[in-house]
C-alpha cells in the first residue's frame, strides 16, 4: 500500500525557528539533519520511501481560489492550525501497522504529527 | 524549483456530481498530470482514512483521523516545477478544485535561502 506521511511541525516552535538568525537557523538544522539522515539510511534500502518534500515556512505559502472566473491569491497558508504541515513523504508499507511503525521514526513525530493518508492509485 | 500544490476541498462534493461532471473534472485532473511543470502528485482518500500518529515520552499514540479537523479536506497535492510561486499560483488556479476550495501552494524548501 502507498501512503502520504503528511509531516506536521508544532505552531510554536514554527514561530520561534522564525524568529532565529540565519545563522541561528543553521546551527538548530545542523542538530537536526543527523536524526533524518539516520531514518533515510535505515529506511532507504528497505525500498519503503518514494518522493520526500520538505516544505518551506508557512509564512512562504499563497493561497489560490478561483471564483466567478477570477483568481483570488493571499498570501500565507490555508488554513492556522495548532499543528502545521512542513513536509510530505510517500512511503510503501504492507499494511497500516507497517506504516505507523515507520511513522513513529519520522523526527517531526515527537512534538508534532505524522498524518497518514492512503493514497488512490489511478 | 518546486513547489507543492495542497489541494483542499470540500469532501462530500465529488460524490454528489453528474457522471458528466466527474468525466470532465477528472479529465482537467489527468491533463494537468501531463502537464510539462507536473513532477508528481497524488489523490488522497478520504479523512475517514487518515490516521495520526504522535510519539510522546515512549509511547506511541495512535488516532483515527486527519491531524486537525477542517472545513475543507486535504485530497490530494501536484508537485510543480516553475520559476516562481506566481508562475506556480498560476498553474495551481488551473486545477479543478480551485474553483470551488483553496490551493495552498508552498515553496520545497532549499537548503541556504528561503525560494521567493
Amino acid at each position: 500500500m502507498k501512503y502520504a506521511a503528511l509531516l506536521t511541525n508544532n505552531a510554536d516552535d514554527v514561530t520561534a525557528w522564525e524568529q532565529l538568525s540565519s545563522e541561528e537557523a543553521a546551527a538548530a538544522r545542523a542538530e537536526e539533519v543527523p536524526k533524518w539522515e539516520a531514518l533515510f539510511g535505515e529506511l532507504g534500502p528497505t525500498g519503503a520511501l518514494g518522493a520526500g518534500f520538505e516544505l518551506d515556512s508557512p509564512k512562504t505559502a499563497k493561497t489560490v481560489r478561483v471564483r466567478g472566473g477570477e483568481t483570488l491569491v493571499t498570501d500565507g497558508p490555508f488554513a492556522e492550525t495548532k499543528e502545521q504541515i512542513g513536509g510530505l513523504m510517500e512511503i510503501e508499507a504492507e499494511d497500516l501497522d507497517a506504516a505507523i511503525a515507520i511513522a513513529a521514526r519520522i523526527p517531526v513525530v515527537f512534538r508534532a504529527s505524522v498524518e497518514l493518508r492512503p493514497v488512490i492509485e489511478h | 524549483m518546486q513547489y507543492l500544490a495542497l489541494i483542499y476541498g470540500e469532501e462530500g462534493r465529488w460524490g454528489s456530481l453528474s457522471p458528466e461532471d466527474r468525466e470532465r473534472e477528472m479529465g482537467e485532473y489527468m491533463a494537468l498530470s501531463q502537464a510539462d511543470v507536473t513532477r508528481g502528485g497524488n489523490e488522497l482518500d478520504s479523512t475517514a482514512t487518515a490516521t495520526t500518529v504522535r510519539v510522546r515520552g515512549d509511547e506511541t499514540l495512535v488516532t483515527d483521523g486527519p491531524f486537525a479537523e477542517l472545513k475543507e479536506a486535504l485530497g490530494g497535492y501536484y508537485v510543480f516545477e516553475c520559476d516562481s510561486i506566481d508562475e506556480a499560483c498560476t498553474w495551481a488556479a488551473k486545477i479543478p478544485a480551485a474553483k470551488h476550495g483553496s490551493i495552498e501552494v508552498r515553496p520545497v524548501y532549499v537548503d541556504g535561502g528561503e525560494q521567493s
